[in-house]
């Protein structure tokens, strides 16, 4: 167990130093001098050059990379080209809303997307079973940004029973409660697609095994084969398509929070990629590696807990 | 395919005619037991053949602007209303099509090509090769595929073609994949240790006896990824990162509807759905497709 953790930790880590040497020569590539870009068109040629030297832009490229590299690592991201905050702080301020969002998505997405799955599979080719898939193949068809959309038509702006804009200001617990109802049912209904599918796949092949026939042959409720013995052994799919479902969740979240105008990453990179602010997006590309390489961890770690025969090697 | 190892000359047509046997059967396969397969063409065919003969039938220029009747409802000459500079919403809908479609087929087109050559070659030749191509597919893969499109676009500028790698470059890591896994069980397989024997070219064995061994995969996995790629078209266009204004794009669309969403709901509505059908037409014909190769279903059914 202890090398497992061992040899995924080292995994993670030479994931997140490859991807930030490609952050940090990507984002080197694109155009548009940044020291141009704060001062505007109008500025003088010296000005430019003051603050190239201040930001450290007229050093050697290797110079810039051992900065960039052990700055990261040290938890120091810079100061954010447009706003002269740290890069980190900025990050810090955001990331609860974020997090807040994805958390509660992922809960209600997964407590909505195993019952259906269940529910589908039990009733295999009868009406249940086509509703599901009918309405699991919409949800995992719909941009985020179009679900989104529809729900603040609908809930939002027809009915107003929750606010357009979903500012973040609230102080009040229900008052939060209210900001946060639409964009994170936005996310878990489309996660909820992608759950609902895979639980129902992977419980028919569960359903079929002799185990199943057994415990039905000998008298077992089919309440307690279906929830104690069969889901317990379609978890590892579950929870594997929950961890590549990830990638999509931060993609679908970047778009929820445009829509709902909430802050969080999302809106901090479209920023930031607007007003080519080198710095921030370098500090949001460490912050979304670090989340993609831990969750994956976790996930790996977390086979270990829903399936036993699992050998941590 | 193994009787024909030993013949030097007809192996070409016999493979292919073979092939698009089975692929055949796989398609009946999927049209006889599948209604969702059948709906899916007939909602795709229909997207594509408006798109086709848009510049015929579309009855308003979609780009010229006519600011006197700006955001009008829908009614007999505007079936689906006109936007903030009063250009008909059905024209430019049936002109987005058109970027919709070509964006989403030439970046799968691009990603199914260089990720099946990447998955072929770590796969067959494996060793070191395969394992450092493979862990960067998987770093690649890691992250998450809009934000990548994202910093490629805006890096690169928002042109069809750019918009077109961008998308390719996220969607190829999955086909390396998909590629990889049946090439290692096959290298291992008789007909092509026998191949080998027979001093064939490791070229020649990997494309003329390989490739079409994995070809039905690969054009289940496009199909789906092709709903993929459309719906990260008309996201980065909803983000700001589309082909520039005043062309018509469906994401570019809603994103200029949602701006004016308290004065218009169906701006936004007309476009979001037409992403909505398209994404999932093509995900319907992908799902019958897969049901119809995959053999462990059938099984099943």
């Amino acid at each position: 167990m202890a090398g497992f953790v061992f040899r995924r930790l080292g995994f993670a880590v030479v994931t997140l130093f490859a991807v930030l040497t490609l952050v940090f020569f990507v984002v080197r590539i694109l155009p548009g001098d940044p020291a141009m870009v704060i001062l505007g068109d109008q500025a003088s040629a010296a000005t430019i050059a003051a603050l190239r030297t201040r930001l450290g832009l007229d050093l050697p490229v290797t110079t810039q990379y051992a900065r960039f590299i052990l700055g990261a690592l040290g938890g120091d991201w810079g100061t954010s080209m447009v706003t002269r905050r740290p890069v980190m702080q900025e990050v810090l301020n955001v990331l609860p809303h974020t997090l807040e969002l994805t958390a509660v998505a992922l809960v209600l997405g997964i407590a909505i997307g195993v019952p259906a799955g269940v529910w589908a599979a039990v009733n295999r080719n009868r009406i249940p079973d086509y509703v599901t898939r009918i309405v699991s193949l919409v949800g995992l068809s719909a941009p985020a940004f179009v679900s989104g959309i529809v729900l603040l038509l609908v809930f939002a702006i027809a009915l107003s029973w929750f606010p357009v804009i979903s500012g973040g200001q609230a102080t009040t617990f229900t008052g939060r409660l209210r900001e946060l109802a639409l964009p994170a049912t936005n996310l878990a209904l489309i996660m909820a697609a992608y759950v609902t599918r895979v639980t129902r796949s992977a419980m028919l092949e569960v359903l079929s095994q002799d185990y199943v026939r057994t415990a039905r042959a000998k008298g077992v409720p089919a309440r307690v084969v279906v929830w104690r013995h069969a889901l317990r052994n379609c978890l590892i799919p579950v929870v594997t398509v929950i961890g590549l479902y990830l990638g999509i969740l931060i993609g679908n979240s970047v778009l929820t929070e445009i829509v709902f105008n909430r802050p969080g990453l999302g809106k901090l990179i479209v920023g930031a990629l607007a007003q080519r602010d080198y710095t921030m997006l370098q500090g949001m590309m460490v912050i979304y590696t670090l989340i993609v390489v831990l969750v994956n961890l976790a996930t790996d770690l977390v086979y270990g807990l829903v399936d036993p025969r699992v050998q941590f090697k | 395919m193994s009787e024909d190892t030993g013949a030097a000359i007809p192996q070409r047509p016999s493979e292919l005619t073979s092939l698009l046997r089975l692929s055949g059967q796989a398609l009946r396969r999927a049209f006889a037991s599948n209604l969702t397969t059948w709906i899916g063409t007939a909602f795709f065919g229909t997207i594509v053949l408006l798109a086709l003969l848009a510049p015929l039938i579309v009855p308003f220029d979609p780009i010229e602007q006519d600011i006197v009747s700006r955001l009008q409802p829908p009614d007999m000459e505007h079936w689906l209303g006109t936007d903030y500079y009063g250009r008909d919403t059905l024209s430019r809908l049936l002109v987005g099509a058109r970027y919709s479609l070509v964006i989403g087929l030439t970046s799968i087109v691009l990603a199914v090509v260089i990720g099946t050559l990447i998955g072929l070659f770590a796969g067959y030749f494996g060793g070191r090769l395969d394992i450092v191509v493979m862990q960067a597919m998987d770093v690649v893969l890691a992250f998450p595929a809009l934000i990548l499109g994202l910093i490629l676009v805006a890096m690169l500028g928002a042109t069809v073609t750019n918009i077109v790698i961008a998308i390719a470059f996220t969607a190829i890591p999955p086909f390396a994949r998909i590629a990889r896994a049946p090439v290692i069980a096959l290298r291992e397989r008789e007909f092509v240790q026998a191949e080998r024997a027979l001093g064939f070219s490791d070229m020649r064995i990997m494309f003329r006896h390989v490739l079409p061994n994995i070809l039905p995969d690969i054009l289940v996995m496009a199909s789906l990824w092709m709903a993929t790629a459309v719906r990260t078209e008309a996201s980065l266009a909803f983000i700001g990162l589309g082909i520039a204004p005043p062309t018509p794009t469906w994401g570019g669309m809603v994103r200029e509807g949602f701006e004016n969403i308290l004065d218009s709901y169906s701006l936004a509505l007309f476009p979001s759905l037409a992403v909505l059908v398209l994404v999932l037409s093509l995900n319907l014909i992908g799902d019958g497709l897969r049901d119809a190769i995959d053999p462990k279903l059938k099984v099943e059914a």
